[in-house]
């Protein structure tokens, strides 16, 4: 791959609660190339929405980055080291001008007293050159856009005036309105039905085509990951287990989780079938498990070895990589 | 614009028929008191060695028209007061109500506003700021003040303002005016002489009222700083006062403004004991004098009702303004035709 992206080396993040220090994220690497869609899947709790915000600062005030963390942001006219950012001032650029985000409620990501318009406006007179009746044209024209009919009315009114997928759409619109390196998209289509679901993914396959942008995929859903993304990186518990490219890990999964994960979708020609879950619940991260986080819930799992030490990754065909010790033992 | 002219039309209409019914709920209890105010005056008389006979309290009914149906007596007391402005005379002490209560209604609700204003004018801005701020001092401080605010009984707080006064200045501090101005017409010099004297239960209702206030707004602005559109607010780069003052702070407001009404009338019911205290003839002090002493219902409905109507249009002004505040208010209570 030429220059990434977006390139986040040895990710940590940590939380300073009442309890103590609790870890988030842990060493997680990836990289996202121009245009590229990463799918990020794990379970909630995993750690990758910590991830996804770690890109903009946007975690709260008691977070701690770890020290040799980096996310270096570059392109032909940029090259940024986000984490060294210290001031929110310098943080400017990055929010909402070179990466944008989408969360998985559409209704609560706008202010409920501040018309859509009005929240668009704002976001372009911030990040571009426009005055006030061009950022309103072009906020219009990318209402429409994104397929929201009679959009110079709907640019007036607030989100409780549209339904769900509408406002998912004039989340989008926004998002794409001053035409970012990378969209971050939390979860987006989580709270809609699955035929919006579909309207939405389809919209958003269209526009990355269109602006040529980045994605960062965030989904417990392998379907929709299957659907949207070019390649995949699985969490577990503040940790990347597996990457790969979408066809690889999902036909031939390498870790026993993403084998889990895949094995628990309902399918549609055995509908007969018990589903197979994953056991156990995810452990806290007050109290992370020692050696592999999996161990405690893997059906591989090798006594005595995965229990106290960490796997690092292996790497596979086509660039596919998983941390397993059952997998270098070939198991 | 035509259909918020509606709005206010409709919602002002709706405050007339609440005073409506709340005088009809004053004059029924006056009315539910035994004996009625021909008997007290007489019966009051005749604690002042006269002899009276059934006579007497036949003539006193007709003279006062008592011997009217009730209805008819509320309609009269009713429109006297919303078309006169006149409560008609207090029953023991044979004077006009509105020269009775006169300055000292004003002078009570004035007091009772100023100190509710005080404690927005702090406390708003107080919480909105250190529910937004990480920092331990400002935050242990400002709680530590409140917690003293809601703690300490009002009275207890006077009491120790006069004899502060009293030692320092060798001024109690009492009364709303001093000696020299008791008396005196109105001038520059007597509104600043009241001014000075009426800061003193100003600051002590404003006081409890503040810290109460206070507790509020943290509260409400914590949650709001929780939010998911604040957050969504920060990713698109909006940051600094903007983003406090456009996004959570603007939308924390709305219950704070709906609790005015609620607000003056707790700062009303902590009035009089202050003002015992320090021996302001206020309107609260006049109340608990009518309502448990000298058993004047007139007086007394006509105290009640007055604050009942200031709350009733502090309520009014309060709907008004969180529809103007939140459009989600303003689309429910004017129906979606604007949508």
């Amino acid at each position: 791959m030429a220059t990434p992206l977006i390139s986040v080396q040895d990710l940590t993040v940590q939380f300073r609660t009442d309890e103590g220090l609790v870890t988030a994220v842990d060493g997680v690497n990836f990289e996202i190339g121009a245009g590229e869609v990463l799918g990020l899947v794990g379970e909630s709790g995993s750690g990758k929405s910590v991830t996804a915000k770690s890109l903009m600062q946007l975690n709260g005030g008691n977070t701690l980055y770890g020290e040799e963390s980096r996310i270096r942001f570059q392109d032909d006219e940029n090259d940024i080291d986000v984490l060294s950012l210290r001031k929110p001032k310098d943080l400017v650029p990055v929010r909402g001008g070179l990466v944008s985000m989408i969360f998985q409620e559409p209704m609560a990501s706008f202010a409920p007293a501040i018309t859509i318009g009005d929240q668009m406006v704002e976001q372009l007179r911030l990040h571009t050159n426009m005055n006030k009746a061009e950022a309103k044209e072009h906020a219009i024209e990318m209402l429409a856009k994104v397929g929201i009919s009679d959009a110079a009315r709907r640019f007036g009114q607030y989100a409780f005036e549209f339904s769900g997928g509408m406002r998912q759409r004039a989340m989008i619109a926004m998002a794409l309105s001053t035409q970012p390196k990378l969209l971050i998209a939390d979860e987006p289509t989580t709270a809609l039905d699955v035929t919006i679901q579909a309207q939405v993914l389809d919209l958003m396959r269209d526009l990355v085509a269109e602006f040529g942008m980045a994605i960062l995929f965030i989904t417990h859903d392998l379907g929709v990951i299957a659907q949207t993304a070019d390649r995949v990186a699985v969490m577990y518990l503040g940790k990347t287990v597996e990457t790969g490219t979408v066809h690889e890990v999902i036909r031939r999964p390498a870790h026993p989780y993403t084998s889990g994960l895949l094995n628990a979708l309902p399918k549609l020609e055995a509908l007969d079938e018990p589903l197979t879950a994953v056991p156990g619940d995810i452990p806290s991260p007050l109290d992370r498990p020692s050696g592999c986080v999996f161990h405690t819930r893997c059906p591989k799992v090798v006594p005595g070895i995965c229990d106290s030490r960490m796997p690092t990754p292996t790497s596979l065909d086509g660039g596919q990589q998983a941390a397993c010790f059952a997998l270098e033992a070939g198991l | 614009m035509l259909q918020f002219a509606e709005f206010i039309l409709k919602r002002a209409g709706l405050a007339v028929v609440t005073l409506v019914i709340v005088s009809f709920i004053v004059f029924s209890l006056m009315e539910m008191v035994p004996g009625n105010c021909a008997e007290r005056y007489l019966a009051f008389k005749n604690t002042q060695g006269e002899q009276i006979t059934v006579q007497d309290i036949k003539a006193e009914e007709a003279r006062l028209g008592l011997d009217r149906p009730f209805v008819v007596r509320w309609g009269s007391w009713l429109a006297n007061v919303f078309f006169r402005g006149d409560f008609g005379d207090s029953c023991i002490l044979r004077v006009n109500i509105n020269q009775l209560l006169g300055q000292k209604m004003w002078l009570s609700i004035g007091i009772c506003f100023t100190a509710l204003l005080l404690a927005y004018v702090i406390a708003i801005p107080i919480g909105i700021i250190s529910a937004s701020s990480r920092s331990p001092v400002l935050n242990n401080s400002l709680r530590l003040l409140s917690y003293l605010g809601l703690a300490m009984p009002n009275f207890l707080l006077a009491l120790m303002i006069m004899l502060f006064s009293t030692v320092v200045f060798g001024d109690s501090l009492t009364g709303l005016f001093s000696k020299e101005y008791r008396d005196a017409p109105w001038s520059v010099d007597r509104i600043i002489d009241f001014l000075s004297r009426a800061c003193l239960p100003i600051f002590i209702l404003g006081w409890s009222a503040t810290a109460f206030a206070l507790q509020t707004v943290r509260a409400l602005m914590s949650d709001e700083n929780g939010k998911l559109y604040v957050t969504a607010a920060r990713a698109r780069g909006i940051r600094g006062g903007r983003l406090l003052w456009r996004y959570p702070a603007r939308h924390a407001l709305g219950p704070i403004v709906n609790s005015v009404g609620f607000d003056l009338n707790r700062v009303f019911n902590e009035l009089p004991i202050v003002a015992i205290i320090l021996t302001l003839t206020e309107a609260g002090a006049l109340l608990l004098e009518a309502l448990a002493r000298s058993n004047d219902q007139q007086l007394a409905g006509a105290i009640i009702f007055m604050l009942t109507a200031s709350i009733v249009a502090l309520n009014f002004m309060s709907d008004v303004l969180l529809a103007l505040l939140d459009p989600r208010v303003r689309s429910g209570v004017m129906g979606r035709a604007q949508a």
